[in-house]
């Protein structure tokens, strides 16, 4: 797997829960591909220098979450079984994001049309090339 | 299975509780960080988990059994105070370990020594404070031990040493033994700790895995239309930990369940609402100072 992940133990996320993001991240941006080995959980906890335990736990959260699976002796790989879990993994990262700015948009006093007319522009500025009225 | 086992650990000297009733539990293959501020009674912990200084009262046991002479064998523990022979090299103290410790591998620590830059044809009395560390560190790691206890480990070591010992440390818990640090330098403590406590006064004012504790506590915030506002209640909410009232500013430290506490606020009218994430600096230093002598704030008790 290439070196991909990094993780900010300075950060107030658990780390865990960064390598659970960064992992899904590079799913979705097709730099971990189905059937890819993701490295042991020793290995990865030197690589990044945080706690083993850590590392075992955010692969049990993805497992759990059925990104990934895991061999036993064989070591964990992303899964392939019948659906590619990309598109699912990008929804839900593209979700998360929009919900975060919205939360905020509203924290700070935004009304609806506000928000409303900030994502029209928003849209129409980075799917341009997508035809109107493209249908989810 | 807990690798160590401390209950109620208590150390008096003279009429003063250096340890006051102190517990912990290290599970095997775990890395525990103890933290705390200077005289918070980390290093006497660590005594009477050596038998360096005998318990006033409470209980130390390793993997269920209290330390006997041959736990020696299994317990490699690096002191925070310097405890080389001044006059003795390098090399003579690889010798020494060797032949006091079953397990020791002296080529393994002459591997670390270089590694830390250490000349081990040096005397003792010729290394600086970090040097001095560097030579425990590598004996301690050379012993092929079971359970590793170190008080600052990192202490006096240049970033890229100190890097190597967290890489170190975290090597032992991928090997399956279990490891309890010490460090001022919580950084260190947040990358590789599972778990850790805060000792103050001789207690463990806040314990549990550190991711964990990130993921529960979070500041809550929000700005109130004017000064005379009503908190209507959550101040008595036990999972708020502190309230800071500054002017129309709110801002609570709570312990869990803060999304739904920014939800009440809400309910309440305030505006600009935020939860916002600590990291362990922050967690440790909210918890050895719960009041902030600096700002206009109202404590939890006081407010309620």
């Amino acid at each position: 797997m290439p070196a991909v992940l990094t993780v900010d133990p300075r950060s107030g996320v658990p780390i865990y829960l960064q390598i659970i993001e960064q992992v899904k991240r590079s799913i979705a941006l097709g730099v971990l591909r189905g059937g890819e080995q993701l490295p042991t959980v020793k290995q990865l906890a030197i690589d990044l220098t945080v706690n083993p335990n850590t590392v075992a736990r955010a692969y049990r959260e993805l497992e759990r979450e059925a990104v990934i699976e895991t061999a036993t002796g064989r070591g964990s790989f992303v899964r392939t079984d019948e659906i590619d879990a990309s598109p699912r993994v990008a929804l839900e990262i593209g979700r998360d994001a929009l919900e975060l700015a919205l939360r905020e948009a509203k924290a700070v006093g935004l009304g609806r049309d506000e928000v409303r007319e900030i994502f029209t522009t928003a849209l129409e500025r980075w799917f341009s090339e997508l035809p109107k009225g493209d249908s989810p | 299975m807990s690798s160590i086992k401390i209950s109620n650990l208590r150390k008096v000297y003279g009429s003063t509780p250096a340890v006051d009733g102190f517990s912990l539990d290290v599970p095997s293959a775990s890395v525990f960080g103890l933290l705390g501020p200077n005289g918070a009674g980390k290093t006497t912990t660590f005594k009477c988990m050596l038998g360096l200084a005998r318990p006033s009262s409470g209980e130390i046991l390793y993997d269920g059994k209290p330390l006997v002479p041959e736990s020696f064998q299994r317990i490699a523990y690096v002191p925070e105070r310097n405890v080389l022979y001044e006059w003795m090299t390098v090399d003579e103290h690889v010798e020494m370990n060797r032949r006091a410790f079953k397990a020791f591998e002296p080529a393994r620590a002459r591997e670390l020594l270089s590694q830390f830059g250490v000349d081990p044809r040096k005397r003792a009395s010729a290394l600086s404070k970090g040097m001095r560390t560097a030579v425990m560190v590598a004996c301690a790691f050379a012993r092929n031990a079971e359970i590793l206890v170190l008080d600052e480990p990192t202490s006096g070591l240049d970033p890229v040493n100190q890097r190597h010992v967290l890489s170190l440390i975290i090597n032992e818990a991928a090997k399956g033994n279990s490891v309890i640090f010490s460090s001022h330098q919580i950084g260190q403590v947040e990358r590789a700790a599972e778990r850790i406590a805060v000792m103050d006064r001789g207690k463990a004012i806040l314990s549990g895995v550190v991711d964990d504790l990130k993921a529960d506590r979070k500041i809550v915030e929000g700005i109130f239309p004017d000064v005379n506002y009503s908190l209507d209640g959550i101040a008595n909410d036990p999972r708020v930990a502190r309230v800071d009232r500054t002017e129309r500013i709110l801002r609570l430290l709570v312990t869990a369940g803060a999304d739904e506490i920014a939800a009440r606020l809400s309910g309440l009218g305030a505006t600009g609402i935020r939860v916002l994430d600590l990291n362990l600096e922050d967690i440790f230093l909210y918890a050895v100072s719960p009041k902030d002598a600096t700002a206009d704030i109202v404590t939890k008790e006081q407010s309620s």
